[in-house]
């Protein structure tokens, strides 16, 4: 089912949290709200779900106005971020208890039918008759994303789901609620502040930041072609670094420590003396390219595929570099190597992409 | 470290039980008075005696005055004042002898030279050497026994003892108590009226208008709650005597409800002892606004508990409001139930002050409970003879239920399920 959130507007106490926020979710597609910590995710979902009031503005799933509609009747399905199971129930009746309220009345065996069938779609057929105190978190998590689904909602909203996961167990969930939500085919969306989660698991991924959204897209335009600095900064790891500089004649940047470095191509045109600031991607320097830098390296963390270095180039400049491991150079040593100038990041003193 | 708290918990818990336990076992009553008793033998003694077969003859020997002329008697009776020459008279011809009858001994003393002319006079000289059994106070159990083996020479030894054991004034144990309780019909009334007084109360109140109260505060704005809680509590903070006076104000004749009734034309009497029905809905209610109070609090305070996310969970999952009270609200409450429950239980069981403030048990001894029946029986009552044996037997049977009742209520909840493996491992 297509989600449209039209003009939605959120505010707690009169402090306005979400402003205006306009998004559409495609119908089967998965949608990322990616953005830091008290930047309005939770509150966008918990407002789609209906567990809170609108302000202003509309949600509309399909054509449907579901502005004004209690959570009961929207029918989708929410996976909290502790899970919220109940404790008292076991797992059969946390996942059946969807099939169990409000207004349809259904009988036990079609209840325990859609119960098995989901379970079984989610690989916890074992632990039915266990309850939620006697589950790992993954288990748990399972549990909760099979009691969303049962009832066949129209959207299914993920409140990050996998932040109380080990490391391990978040890359299997990763997949495990990606093959989910494209085998059932549904609209969800993934509420996380994890950028590697947000770009492996979906479709697009919105960028939030106080209450607005920023920039939405696909991970890959996001991250190659990101609108300004804090899209930049937020997408990557390591992450870009910025340097901060003037255009100086014949298309190229200078800053007052001494580094100077040409614009990409169409870059060029720019008129001299203007304050700006150069993104540089650590997978861009020292891997190829047409202009170079000299420095010292100053930091070496080996990350088994790959190595990560510091280069001082200029006193206070540090650029970083990540390469495919190698050993050959150290602390202390000084090295020139490439930059890759054609997907250099250039961002205006407002800090919007030029 | 731990044997202070011992010392406070032996003397302030576990010395009531042991001593109403073992007053439970004995006759004790203001006639009988907490310290040792003496040895008298009175007529009732020995009426009752004769009725579980106590020889006649011995009862007649026993009842039969008898007057013996000795040191003893003679000093008494210089002491009572009596005119020296008569007394010189008794002491030189009368010395050593004995009489079975009052007239055999007054003829003799009349026939002395000083005998005063008065019959009145001889009769109280006669008194004084008096050695009837009956009726007179023996300090220990050997000077009675001394006195019956003079007034019943040949009666049986255990006949004797019968009649020693049945002198005693002081308290004995006994089991009479509980067979009393065990057979009087009284008994089966009062406990029907505590069944109906405890369950109503606290299905009625202390749970039931708690937890309704505690859930629709739940769900109403946060401020509301602090109002609420402290206008409950006001019943159980108030002076009981305050409280029950307010009570009689409301419903006695003349006022609140009463007066209220009349205007819409409803019958108007003395609600709290006029009538059966609205005595008891007068007791049930002014206990149970004193008890709603703690399971508000108590039942708020466990609502509180509950994650937020869960309730945001049930309702996106489809639960009406009443679905979510039944299926995930009031499940998780059961342990607060259970302690409320149980708590009241006893407090209801063993309270009787509101009721004897108010309803006093009646009208009549329709709302007498067993709490203040105990309380009468051993405490409080008119006949101005207080039976602390057969109170302490009545308390202690109120402790051995209500220790029951908590191990049901135990089963009844599954307390087992609640407790489940400590988190912690040792
Ligand atoms: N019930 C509430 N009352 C008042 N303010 C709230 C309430 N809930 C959230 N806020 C505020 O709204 C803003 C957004 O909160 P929200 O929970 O949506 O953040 P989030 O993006 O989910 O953050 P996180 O990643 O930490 O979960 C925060 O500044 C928060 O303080
Ligand atoms: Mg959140």
């Amino acid at each position: 089912m297509r989600l449209h959130l039209d003009n939605f507007t959120k505010r707690f106490d009169g402090n306005p949290v979400i402003e205006g926020m306009n998004f559409v979710v495609e119908d089967g597609e998965m949608l990322a709200l990616l953005g830091p910590s008290g930047c309005g995710k939770s509150t966008t979902l918990f407002a789609i779900a209906g567990i809170y009031r609108a302000d202003g503005g509309r949600i509309l799933f399909g054509d449907r106005d579901v502005t004004n509609l209690p959570s009961q009747r929207r029918n989708v399905g929410v996976v909290f971020q502790n899970y919220a199971l109940y404790p008292h129930m076991s797992v059969e009746e946390n996942i059946g208890f969807p099939l169990t309220v409000g207004r349809i009345r259904r009988d036990k065996a079609e209840v325990a039918r859609a119960v098995r069938e989901i379970a079984e779609l989610i690989h916890i057929e074992e632990l039915l008759a266990r309850k939620p105190a006697q589950l790992s978190g993954g288990q748990q998590q399972r549990v909760a994303l099979a009691r969303a689904l049962v009832r066949r909602p129209g959207i299914l909203l993920l409140d990050e789901p996998l932040a109380n996961l080990d490391a391990r167990l978040r890359l299997e969930m990763r997949s495990e609620i990606r093959r989910i939500q494209l085998e059932t085919g549904i609209t969800a969306i993934l509420v996380t502040h994890d950028q590697v989660e947000a770009m492996s698991m979906c479709d697009r991924v919105a960028i939030m930041e106080r209450g607005r959204i920023l920039q939405i897209g696909p991970p890959t335009e996001l991250y190659r072609a990101p609108v300004n600095r804090f899209v930049a900064g937020f997408l990557g790891n390591p992450p870009i670094v910025f340097l901060e500089g003037r255009t100086a004649g014949q298309g190229s940047f200078a800053m007052d420590q001494g580094l100077h470095l040409p614009l990409p191509p169409r870059l060029r045109g720019l008129p001299a003396d203007r304050p700006i600031s150069l993104g540089i991607r650590p997978e861009h320097f020292g891997t190829g390219g047409t202009a170079q830098a000299t420095g010292r390296v100053t930091f070496v963390e080996p990350q088994g595929r790959e190595t990560l270095f510091d280069i001082e180039t200029a006193p206070g400049v540090i650029l970083r570099s990540v390469q495919p491991a190698r050993e050959d150079v150290g602390v202390g040593d000084i090295v020139t190597w490439p930059i890759d100038v054609d997907n250099l990041l250039a961002f205006d003193a407002e800090g919007t992409r030029l | 470290m731990l044997s202070p708290a011992l010392i406070l918990l032996a003397c302030f818990y576990f010395a009531p039980v042991a001593l109403t336990t073992a007053f439970a076992f004995t006759d004790m009553s203001t006639a009988t008075g907490i310290g040792t008793g003496a040895y008298v033998i009175t007529p009732n003694t020995l009426r009752g005696l004769q009725d579980e077969g106590l020889p006649e003859d011995v009862a007649a020997q026993v009842m039969a005055e008898t007057y013996i002329v000795d040191r003893a008697g003679l000093d008494a009776a210089v002491a009572a004042g009596m005119d020296e020459g008569f007394v010189a008279d008794i002491s030189a011809r009368l010395t050593g002898r004995a009489y079975d009858s009052a007239r055999d001994f007054i003829r003799a003393l009349r026939e002395l030279p000083n005998a005063p002319r008065s019959p009145r006079a001889i009769t109280a000289a006669a008194e004084i050497f008096g050695r009837s059994a009956l009726n007179r106070r023996f300090e220990t159990r050997e000077e009675l026994a001394e006195a019956l083996a003079i007034a019943t020479p040949e009666g049986a030894i255990e006949t004797r003892e019968q009649l020693l054991d049945a002198s005693y004034t002081g308290a004995v144990f006994t089991t009479e108590n509980f067979r009393r309780l065990a057979t009087q019909r009284e008994t089966g009334r009062v406990l029907l009226n505590t069944l109906f007084y405890v369950s109503a109360t606290l299905a009625i109140f202390n749970v039931g208008l708690a937890l309704f109260l505690a859930i629709t505060l739940f769900y109403l704005p946060k401020g509301l709650m602090g109002v609420f809680g402290t206008l409950w509590l006001l019943p159980r903070i108030t002076p009981l005597v305050l409280y029950a006076i307010l009570w009689k104000w409301f419903t006695w004749e003349g006022g609140f409800l009463p007066i209220l009734a009349e205007q819409v034309g409803l019958p108007s009497f003395n609600y709290m002892k006029g009538s059966v029905v609205t005595a008891w809905i007068t007791m049930i209610s002014l206990n149970g606004f004193i008890g709603a109070s703690f399971g508000l609090i108590l039942f708020s305070g466990a609502l509180r508990t509950i994650p937020m996310q869960q309730l945001w969970a049930s309702e996106v999952d489809g639960a009406t409001r009443w679905q979510q009270v039944r299926r995930i609200i009031l499940p998780q409450m059961r342990w607060p139930i259970l302690f409320v429950t149980t708590y009241q239980t006893m407090s209801l069981l063993a309270s009787y002050a509101e009721i004897w403030l108010t309803t006093n048990g009646g009208p009549g001894r329709t709302t007498t409970v067993w709490a203040l029946e105990a309380f009468r029986t051993a405490l409080f009552n008119y006949s101005g003879n207080l039976e602390y044996g057969l109170g302490s037997a009545m308390a202690l049977m109120l402790v051995i239920v209500g220790f029951a009742l908590s191990l049901v209520y135990l089963r009844l909840f599954r307390f087992d399920e609640l407790v489940t493996r400590p988190r912690i491992e040792f």
